[in-house]
């Protein structure tokens, strides 16, 4: 697909903001999303090449998050697709953790 | 690094807690499993690996030979093998030709020989502008090429990881494998930098 | 069910090869002249735009892959070479592009014709 991923060539995109001593997560969601990589995989829900287009299918919101953010918004889409969770039960955990930490 | 509880989280938060804690609830993720994928990669597997393949092929030819033919099987002798360094190619930097690493359409990276990428790495300004202006893009990490010399930017769209050979600095004939190996750094396998020797020109600053 | 922390570690070791053992014979060889294919498709693909319907040349050959087009669409592996193309940076980048400079970009079998 013509996507906002396919970045090679572009002009207008900013200086690249190196980070010296750079750590290897800056958040612990970070990490937790970095860890389910392999174990979401080894479920056999959805193959690397159905992950990447995942990636793809983020549309505009692309540019404006992070690697790991790309890599959540892959597990959610795919996870819902593939019927491992549902929507539902996503979004009612989500407004309790929500609403359990205010 | 831990949360404050004070704070409320962050959307983000909130979608990764939610996710992870639905899928150990489903019996699919076992939160050891991902404790033990964080501390390997946050604390075993690293650049480090990159630079012992680098320094052993500087001091053994008939190592650089096999690395260069055949990058994974050489890479492998040293242990560094697995997942996103599954098949391997090893490019060599020389006088005349400089190389550097991009995946332009994700963030391809060799994670067992340089560990996870930097967050550069994977940004949209390296990846749009290393392929159509690599000199200049070179020069934002203060590396600054003759003319004369040639780039080349290897694009990792496909199923192979690449790590780069960078050029063994002068200088450096009487040291030994770790000592060459202390001065590789990261960024000079990814092709952004060379290998310079502490106090001579060219040292990053 | 959940692979465990051991179960995890062991895998990180072996990896997921996308390489597939398949006597598939190669349409070029090293030296060829090929041109990519001008694709547009709304799904999965790993020609990027930058090197579309471009002269290059076969650098190297890498063996046969499973084709991430087909693999992500649920239409099977299609395994075929890989290939590693060169492009002159004037090709790509007309005279922006540096007079001596190259890209060399990894790309299927399907992506090219001869050049």
């Amino acid at each position: 697909m013509n996507g906002v991923h396919d970045l090679g060539g572009m002009h207008g995109l900013g200086p690249i903001d190196i980070e010296q001593d750079e750590p290897v997560f800056h958040h612990e969601w970070e990490r937790r999303v970095f860890g389910m990589f392999l174990p979401v995989f080894a479920t056999g829900a959805f193959n690397i090449d159905e992950f990447r287009h995942a990636i793809e299918r983020m549309g505009p919101k692309y540019l404006a998050t992070s690697y790991y953010e790309h890599w959540l918004a892959a597990f959610e889409t795919l996870l819902v697709e593939k019927g491992v969770i549902s929507a539902d039960e996503f979004a009612a955990r989500r407004v309790a953790l929500a609403g359990g930490m205010n | 690094m831990s949360a404050n509880h004070n704070r409320p989280l962050s959307d983000v938060e909130i979608r990764v807690k939610a996710l992870e804690s639905l899928l150990v609830e489903k019996g699919l993720v076992d939160p050891a499993a991902v404790d033990a994928l964080i501390d390997t990669y946050e604390h075993k597997v690293g650049p480090r690996n990159g630079a012992h393949v680098v320094a052993k092929a500087w001091m053994d030819p008939a190592y650089k030979a096999r690395l260069l033919a055949d990058g994974t099987a050489a890479i492998a002798e040293l242990g560094y093998s697995g997942i996103q360094g599954e098949d391997m190619v090893v490019i060599e930097s020389t006088p005349e030709t400089h190389n550097v690493i991009v995946c332009t359409l994700c963030s391809c990276y060799p994670w067992p020989t340089l560990g996870l990428p930097p967050v550069w790495f994977k940004s949209a300004p390296y990846r749009s502008r290393v392929v159509s202006d690599p000199r200049g893009v070179l020069k934002e990490f203060g590396l600054e090429l003759p003319e004369k010399m040639q780039v080349r930017v290897w694009d990792s769209t496909a199923e192979l990881r690449y790590m780069v050979l960078p050029e063994r600095p002068a200088g450096t004939e009487g040291m030994t494998e770790e000592q060459l190996a202390a001065l590789v750094t990261r960024d000079s396998m990814i092709g952004v930098a060379r290998v310079a020797v502490p106090g001579q020109e060219g040292a990053r600053t | 069910m959940a692979i465990n922390a051991e179960q995890a570690l062991a895998a990180t070791k072996v990896g997921a090869t996308a390489r597939v053992d398949a006597a598939v014979l190669p349409r070029f060889t090293p030296g060829t002249r090929v041109r990519t294919l001008n694709l547009n498709p709304p799904g999965h693909i790993r020609l990027p735009r930058y090197i579309r319907d471009k002269e290059g040349v076969i650098e190297r050959d890498h063996g046969v892959f499973v084709f991430p087009d087909t693999h992500a669409a649920g239409l099977g592996e299609k395994p075929q070479h890989v290939y590693v193309v060169r492009f002159s940076a004037r090709e790509l980048w007309g005279p922006q592009g540096g007079a001596k400079d190259e890209l060399l970009v990894d790309v299927w079998e399907d992506y090219l014709e001869p050049g």
